[in-house]
């Protein structure tokens, strides 16, 4: 029995046999077993990261919502907020720190029937030492490499980055976050090669219901310390290559080719200017008509996404940001398929981590697209409030990439 | 402990003249400390121990330049950040002059001139304060008071006569709270040519204990933050147009309280407020040293049966350690540098955080001794027991004299 293996703590033992006496349902349903029981439990650092962000939308005119059905036009948007809980602690030897992750976070369902649903989109498990980091479970793909300054992750997803192509696109949150197995080797904490093998979400059942690996590949990435990111002139750059096991009668295997950079156009620690961009190639899937929103996913396509961000600092602390974000969708086999989009954001600082945010953005489809999106056009206003957060308790582990470990390879016993 | 009389002086400079001239010099320049300095006041009836109220008058005038015949040491001492050993397994990333902790001990002649070249190899701001030395007002090392701080790779000249005799310590004042945790601090030593403790005590061994502690979860962090805010200014320096940028509300300087206000009603938020820095995380040592060491690293001391040996223990750290010998009362000699009226016999001596107590110690009971502080929090290793600020007191002939109880090193008990 779980609660009679801790031999140390009779008292919770006791309260323990209570519960379970009192609350047995409950309680058994929270215990999990553990390979090693009779080990005591060290008190781990804790960390909580929480990012809300609430919009008041209005979109036009109406189309449809990818499933089916249409979208709003207006809502009151509470999608990509989240909440992640990460317990930490150093092991034995070596400097090694282990790590287990698990968060939450609202999802974009943008349906008039089913709103905002929760989405577990961290849960995984992490080996990190000075020259390596082991994760296995779900969260963030790896082929994400360029963050843009929308106001929503999600925003303008299909420009940004590498594509599910086993989402039916009912909840965005397939195309950022996958189940993974990956290694990350790096370079003086500057240089890294990412590994990995993914399970993309199908929720098509494209991939015929499996749960194995449907795609995988490699990206290798440079990252200037944080501290220099406003100031060196190129902070961060990478390319990738991924393999994507799409079934053959849903037009056949696709290849990624992708690359990003971002590029301090004014290096200044109170008026910052910069430009990201990314391009993803995907070639090898034979799709020649698109036949519901899916499928745009998966054809054969280019992508690019550049923003210019302009981030004012006086006294060397935020104070507001304006970002134009444009995208660029083109399909090799499919005619008269392509698409854009621009998203001009603003964000004023009204405390640390409280911000007010609006934005504007505009999607185009050509006629290909158009059909499948009930139109060609789409307009979105978002005005509201944005808060992130981040909390350490029993802290006794730096962060990974502090300037300590960065410029003195200091990862401490 | 290294000595750097030893070890690293670049020289002992003779500015000219013979040992004759030396005496003539130093004789005026006595007559000069009195001649500034000059009351005499009665002593109240009811005092009832006589004493010399002229004795904290320096010796000789700070304000004076050395003269020609007058010796001079040199130093030269290098502020690098460095993994410091605690413990096998217990490290900190350590500010250190000379890359140990604590730093180099100086010791000199009273009257002696020491000259010590201060370079900065890391990316904050540091100085040197002689504790305890009548240095003159610009030679004290306080930031922004009596001088601007020392910034990356550069240096500063401290220049002053060695007075007055006795046991004293240096340390950074710059953000003292975590520079000295960090390891800035040292022993300077100022022995008098007439000793009245040697004279009353022929001690034959001379030992330094500079006691100290660190939380070395806010050490890690703090140095993180002051390495990034360096960093980033250095970064800065190479550009004359982003060091334009640079104000004292970037750093938090100002050249007058009219200035703080000034810019608090334009917008700038200092960093005490609330809304910035939310409630501050107390202090929390979790290792007591002895010169940078805790049980069992910390270095024994030596003693034989009938020998006398002298220790110098010096409050470099923000607690008090109340110094436990078992086994033997000692006589408390010096306070702060300083001979006492009368010595006082104790077996348990408070050293308070910026005072030093020197005291003499008889070997009259042949064995092993435990020497420790007495506050039990500080017996403590990141709360492991036994551990902390503890040495032993060991007789080099207490087999000898019939003590054959093996060493045992125990930790955890």
């Amino acid at each position: 029995m779980w609660w009679l293996t801790t031999k140390r703590n009779s008292l919770q033992a006791v309260a323990a046999a209570i519960c379970v006496f009192t609350w047995g349902a409950q309680a058994k349903a929270q215990v999990q077993h553990t390979p090693v029981p009779e080990q005591p439990s060290l008190a781990p650092q804790l960390e909580i990261d929480g990012s809300g962000i609430a919009t008041l939308e209005g979109r036009f005119p109406e189309h449809n919502a990818p499933g089916g059905g249409k979208i709003s036009t207006s809502r009151i948007n509470f999608s990509d907020s989240s909440l992640v809980i990460g317990a930490s602690q150093r092991l034995y030897r070596g400097g090694g720190i282990g790590s287990l992750v698990l968060g939450v976070t609202t999802s974009d369902n943008s349906l008039n029937s089913t709103g905002t649903g929760l989405f577990l989109h961290q849960a995984y498990l992490d080996y990190a030492t000075n020259p390596l980091e082991a994760v296995i479970g779900r969260t963030d793909v790896p082929t994400q490499l360029i963050t843009f300054p929308t106001l929503r992750g999600d925003d303008l997803v299909e420009f940004t980055g590498v594509l599910d192509p086993f989402s039916s696109g009912g909840n965005v949150q397939e195309h950022r976050y996958s189940n993974q197995v990956a290694v990350t080797f790096n370079k003086n904490l500057r240089y890294f090669l990412n590994l990995h093998a993914q399970h993309l979400i199908d929720s098509t059942g494209a991939g015929g219901d499996q749960t194995g690996i449907n795609s995988y590949g490699a990206t290798f990435m440079y990252q200037g310390a944080p501290v220099l990111a406003d100031m060196e002139r190129v902070p961060q750059w990478g390319v990738g290559v991924e393999e994507q096991e799409i079934p053959g009668s849903k037009g056949g295997a696709d290849t990624a080719l992708y690359g990003g950079v971002v590029w301090n156009i004014k290096s200044d620690p109170i008026d910052r200017f910069d430009l990201r961009f990314q391009d993803t190639y995907t070639t090898g899937n034979s799709l020649k008509t698109f036949g519901d929103i899916a499928d745009t996913y998966r054809a054969a396509a280019n992508s690019a996404a550049m923003s210019f961000r302009y981030l004012h600092s006086p006294f060397g602390r935020p104070a507001y940001q304006v970002a134009l974000t444009l995208g660029l969708r083109t399909y090799q086999n499919v005619p008269n398929s392509s698409s854009f989009a621009i998203a001009l954001t603003g964000v004023k600082r009204l405390g640390e981590g409280f911000d007010l945010i609006a934005q504007y953005s505009y999607q185009h489809w050509a006629s290909a697209g158009a059909a499948v999106f009930g139109g060609p056009d789409n307009n979105t206003i978002q005005l509201g409030f944005a808060y992130n957060f981040t909390d350490t308790f029993n802290q006794h582990i730096a962060p990974r990439r502090s300037l300590l470990s960065l410029q003195h390879q200091y990862i401490p016993e | 402990m290294s000595n750097l009389s030893r070890r690293s002086v670049i020289g002992s400079l003779l500015a000219g003249g013979t040992a004759a001239v030396l005496g003539t010099s130093a004789t005026d320049a006595r007559s000069q400390g009195t001649a500034y300095n000059g009351y005499n006041r009665p002593l109240p009836a009811d005092w009832s121990i006589p004493f010399d109220p002229s004795a904290t008058r320096p010796t000789w005038y700070p304000r004076n330049l050395p003269t020609p015949g007058e010796v001079i040491h040199e130093y030269n001492i290098e502020v690098i950040l460095t993994p410091h050993e605690i413990l096998p397994m217990a490290h900190f990333p350590a500010y250190t002059y000379n890359g140990t902790v604590p730093g180099p001990e100086l010791r000199v002649r009273e009257g002696d001139w020491v000259k010590v070249n201060l370079l900065n190899k890391t990316h904050d701001f540091h100085t040197i304060h002689w504790h305890g030395v009548d240095v003159k007002c610009e030679m004290d090392g306080v930031p922004f008071s009596t001088q601007y701080p020392v910034g990356y790779n550069q240096t500063f000249q401290y220049l002053f006569r060695a007075q007055p005799a006795g046991t004293h310590f240096y340390h950074c004042h710059q953000m003292t709270n975590l520079h000295v945790q960090a390891g800035l601090y040292g022993a300077i030593i100022i022995e008098s040519a007439v000793d009245p403790v040697k004279q009353q005590f022929p001690y034959t061994r001379d030992y330094t204990m500079v006691l100290s502690e660190v939380d070395t979860a806010f050490v890690e962090a703090q140095i993180n933050d002051m390495e990034l805010m360096g960093t980033q200014m250095d970064y800065m320096s190479r550009s004359p147009e982003m060091m334009a940028k640079m104000s004292g509300e970037m750093m938090g300087w100002f050249a007058s309280k009219e200035a703080f206000m000034s810019a608090i009603k334009s917008g700038w938020i200092p960093p005490y407020a609330s809304s910035v820095a939310g409630k501050f995380r107390q202090i929390q040592p979790n290792f007591f040293m002895i010169n940078g060491k805790s049980y069992p690293m910390a270095e024994h001391i030596r003693i034989k049966r009938g020998e006398l040996i002298r220790i110098r223990l010096i409050g470099a750290g923000m607690m008090p350690h109340f110094m436990h010998l078992h086994g033997h009362n000692f006589w408390h000699v010096c306070q702060d540098g300083a001979p006492l009226q009368c010595p006082v016999q104790m077996n348990t001596i408070p050293v308070f955080p910026g005072t030093t107590c020197d005291i003499i110690v008889e070997g009259t009971n042949p064995g092993n001794w435990h020497f420790h502080d007495h506050s039990d929090l500080c017996l403590t290793n990141n709360g492991a027991s036994p551990g902390g600020m503890m040495t032993m007191l060991m007789y080099d002939d207490a087999a000898a004299e019939g003590f054959t109880f093996p060493e045992v090193l125990t930790l955890n008990s």
